[in-house]
This record gives structure tokens, C-alpha cells and sequence, in this order.
């Protein structure tokens, strides 16, 4: 059995930073678009389980290779699904994604790709992501500076993170909200 | 609701509170059993806290003078050979991220019911702002940008080829180069009509539908999945933009839609009283704000019964 630590450590190194190539790899086989985030945890709570049992000497084609068998159990579950799909997938050399060297982005590239996420962000969001990341207050520090709860300065700090994580994660920097309306009534309250 | 979403959502709020000062170990021992609740749990914390470390590098954007906070783990302090090599894309960060930060207030705009008001963007642009309307305008060398959280607003676009105009309107999203357009949006139902010049409305988010190219005297109606595209008429359209001049127009519309339209500008709200007298069909110009004298017409043309009392003129046949 692994420890947490080691494995923590091995997701930040080795599994993290496959994310693009993993999501890419997720949208090519699977056509709802709004299911690629779950699919994606999937494959990284079972790559989680199995490699607790015994670190995979390789995270790369551990990692596809969970997937794509995650996407067959799913499409052959799946009545709608054709059988052509599954077979594809199956036939599907995984190959493919493995040949593209990942790419380690430098301290510099980070920064750049960090502001180019904060760019994205609303400007309510980025104002208190910006006093509390970039100015360094605390959350309570954010609210008073702003006038608002510190309810509302958490809320946009959720929002502003899992943007900028997807962003820094190869995604485009927009996700969904829980509940649009709710989110909505929350921002006019301010 | 996807589980997931909800499981990032509440990573991202462990997340948050482990970098307070006031973080103790019964925080810790409540977090750490969250975690080991359950393998997606874990993976997608994790996923997070690992995205966020990166954007701790904004830490190193800082402005010189402002003290540093007291020992938080999301600052790291960085070596003097990563600080030099971060200099030169600071420059370029900076330059931008100040303006950003200095935006609040200055870009949010809001008017009470009944109230209308002009809000001049640093580009040149105008926006005219309806009853009850809540919007944020963002104008950057990048970009202009404007987040129309609710009501209607009246658009005429500065053009500027190298910086689209979008307008962000729920669920959908409005891009215009130089245009006279109007936006108006009650949750997630959201209708454009368009003045002069052309306008793209796309969904917002995932690229399901095919945007709507509009021109003038274009208008479409979107409600939740459903959107309407009608090339209806210039005169149409102005009609629908006479809240610019505090008139409301109405051409063959329900006494129903009328009041619900009074509505929106008043305190003092119409109440239709019978389903007989809601259906009425009714046409003409009237001031936004005289309730009384839309009611005293009803009442004269149309012999319908009028009672008022304080907050509600109630209207039946």
C-alpha cells in the first residue's frame, strides 16, 4: 500500500501534468462535451485507487490506458452507443497521445499563461483574486477593502480559482457554475 | 447538477480556508477526513491545490510597498536568480494587471427602478442604461468587455476594428466591431435588437448552436436552449427602444404584457384584475413613469374599472 504523501507527490509530477493531452484524448473519443470534467475525475479517482496498490513504474500509459478502458466500460454500458464506437476505441492505439513530449513549462511561461487566465476572468472576479493573491490580504482584508461579505469575496475566490486552475490545466479558462441563477442573484446582491 | 462541480466547488472552499491565518488543526482534522471520504474527493483537491500553487507566481507581481502579509504558505519567497529572470515578463504584467485592479467601482453601474442613466466608456462608447439594469464594463488595450448582469441596456459602439465589443449577457454572448444595438435580459432569457451595423450572438460557453449574425433592424429572442431569430422591421425595433425617451411603445400587445412592462419602471404596480381585461389588445405610446395617466386612458377609452390605492392601480373589465 502507498502512502498519501508519495502518491500526492506522484499525481503533482507525473499525472497532473497530463492533463491537456488527457482531456484532448477524452473529447476525441467521448461526444458530450459537458461530461469531459466528470470523465476526467473518473479516470483520476481510478488511477488514484489502482496506483495505491503498487505505483505504476510508467504514469503515462497508465494513465491512457485507464482512460480509454474507462470510456469502453462506459460505452458498452451505454445502449446508444454504437458497437462501431467501442470497437474504435478498442482498436484505438493509445499510442498516439504518448509520442507528444510533455511539455514542462518554464517559471516565466507559468507567469504568462497566469496572466492570461487572470485576463479572462470577469472584472469583480479578478479584482478580489488580484487583492488576495497578488496584494496578499486575507479574505476578511478583501471584503473590508471592497465593501462586501466575505460570503460574496469567497465565492468569487471559487469561481476565480477553478477558472485559473482549468486554464493553467490547458482548458479555456471558463467553467460551469453550480447553479447559473443562484450565481447570478449572488452577484446582484453585492 | 454534476457531482463534480459540486466536489470542485468544495475543494476550492478547503482550498481558500487552509491559506487564513485563523487555520487550526481541528480545520485540518475536519479537512483531512473530507479527503479521505472518498478517492474524487482527494484527486480532485489535489487537482486543484496543484493548479493553484502556479498561480501563486502572481504573488511575484506584486507592487514594491506593500508590506507582505504575515507568513501565508501560498507565498513562497523566491530565489534571487528566479526573481531576476521573472523581471522582464513582470514589466509586461504589470503593466496591465494595475489598470485591473483599479477597476472596481469605477466600472460597475447600476440603475433603481425607474431610473435611467448614460455611462460613457473610456473608448468613446455609450451605454444607456434602462429601469432596474446592472452592468460592468471592462475597456483595456485588449479588449472591451461589458457583463450585463440584468435589465436592458442601449449600446452605440465606438468602432474599433483590433478590439471587439462583447457583450456578455448570460447565456448568451454579443460581439460587435461598431454598432447601435440594445441587450436586455431578465435571467436567462435575453433579447438584441440591432439599430445599425452587425452583431454576432453566440451562446456562451460550449459552441452548441451556430451564432445568429444580426443586422439592422434585426432581433432575436433567446430563452434558456430556445433562441428566435426575427428579421422583424426597423420600425420595430425602434419601438422597442423608445425607453430612451421615457415612452413605451406598445403595437397589438396584451393589457397583460403592457402592465408587466409598466411594471418595470414604477413602484407603483399595475394589477390586472380579470383574465378578460388582461387579454384586452392595446396599442400607442405612453410615459414609462405616469401609471395614472395609462390607467385614466384605460378608464376613458376602454370603460374599464380603475381603483387605486397606495403601491397598486388595479385595472378590471
Amino acid at each position: 500500500m502507498i502512502d498519501d504523501a508519495t502518491l500526492k507527490a506522484w499525481f503533482f509530477r507525473e499525472v497532473f501534468p497530463l492533463e491537456p493531452a488527457l482531456t484532448r484524448y477524452l473529447r476525441r473519443n467521448w461526444r458530450n462535451e459537458s461530461d469531459i470534467a466528470d470523465l476526467r475525475q473518473e479516470v483520476y479517482a481510478k488511477v488514484y485507487s489502482a496506483a495505491r496498490e503498487r505505483l505504476p513504474l510508467q504514469a503515462k500509459p497508465f494513465v491512457f490506458t485507464t482512460a480509454r478502458n474507462h470510456l469502453i466500460n462506459l460505452a458498452k454500458r451505454a445502449q446508444i452507443v454504437s458497437i462501431e464506437h467501442v470497437a474504435d476505441l478498442e482498436a484505438s492505439a493509445v499510442a498516439i497521445d504518448t509520442v507528444t513530449p510533455d511539455r514542462h513549462l518554464t517559471a516565466r511561461d507559468e507567469l504568462r499563461r497566469v496572466q492570461a487566465g487572470l485576463d479572462r476572468l470577469p472584472p469583480r472576479c479578478r479584482e478580489v483574486v488580484v487583492l488576495r493573491k497578488i496584494e496578499g490580504l486575507s479574505t476578511k482584508e478583501t471584503a473590508l477593502r471592497l465593501n462586501v461579505g466575505s460570503d460574496t469575496v469567497e465565492q468569487q475566490m471559487v469561481h476565480g480559482m477553478r477558472a485559473l486552475v482549468d486554464f493553467m490545466m490547458g482548458g479555456a479558462g471558463k467553467i460551469r457554475r453550480p447553479q447559473a441563477k443562484k450565481g447570478a442573484a449572488k452577484a446582484t446582491e453585492q | 447538477m454534476s457531482s463534480v462541480v459540486q466536489t470542485e466547488e468544495i475543494a476550492a472552499r478547503w482550498l481558500l480556508r487552509r491559506e487564513e491565518d485563523d487555520w487550526s488543526s481541528d480545520d485540518q482534522a475536519r479537512l483531512d477526513a473530507w479527503l479521505d471520504a472518498s478517492p474524487e474527493h482527494k484527486v480532485t483537491f489535489w487537482r486543484l491545490e496543484s493548479g493553484w500553487q502556479k498561480v501563486d507566481r502572481l504573488a511575484s507581481l506584486r507592487r514594491p510597498g506593500v508590506p507582505e502579509a504575515s507568513a501565508r504558505p501560498a507565498l513562497k519567497v523566491w530565489r534571487p536568480a528566479v526573481v531576476a529572470g521573472l523581471i522582464a515578463a513582470c514589466l509586461v504584467a504589470v503593466a496591465v494587471i494595475l489598470p485591473a485592479s483599479g477597476l472596481l467601482g469605477r466600472d460597475s453601474y447600476a440603475t433603481d427602478i425607474g431610473g435611467r442613466a448614460t455611462a460613457p466608456l473610456a473608448d468613446g462608447t455609450k451605454v444607456e442604461l434602462n429601469t432596474q439594469t446592472r452592468l460592468r464594463a471592462a475597456v483595456t488595450r485588449k479588449g472591451r468587455e461589458v457583463w450585463l448582469e440584468r435589465g436592458e441596456a442601449y449600446f452605440d459602439v465606438a468602432h474599433d476594428a483590433s478590439r471587439p465589443f462583447v457583450v456578455h449577457a448570460g447565456p448568451k454572448t454579443v460581439t460587435v466591431l461598431g454598432t447601435k444595438f440594445s441587450v436586455r435580459r431578465d435571467g436567462d432569457r435575453v433579447e438584441v435588437a440591432v439599430v445599425e451595423g452587425k452583431v454576432r450572438v453566440a451562446d456562451t460557453g460550449a459552441a452548441k448552436v451556430k451564432p445568429a449574425l444580426l443586422t439592422r433592424g434585426d432581433m432575436v429572442i433567446a430563452d434558456g436552449g430556445s433562441t428566435l431569430v426575427a428579421a422583424t422591421s426597423v420600425e420595430r425595433v425602434a419601438s422597442v427602444l423608445t425607453w430612451r425617451q421615457g415612452l413605451l411603445s406598445f403595437d397589438q400587445s396584451t393589457l397583460s404584457d403592457a402592465a408587466r412592462e409598466f411594471n418595470r419602471y414604477n413602484r407603483r404596480k399595475l394589477v390586472i384584475g380579470d383574465p378578460q381585461a388582461g387579454a384586452m389588445r392595446i396599442g400607442g405610446s405612453f410615459e414609462a413613469e405616469n401609471v395614472e395617466a395609462f390607467a385614466r386612458l384605460l378608464q376613458e377609452a376602454y370603460g374599464l374599472k380603475v381603483e387605486e390605492d397606495g403601491d397598486s392601480v388595479k385595472i378590471s373589465s
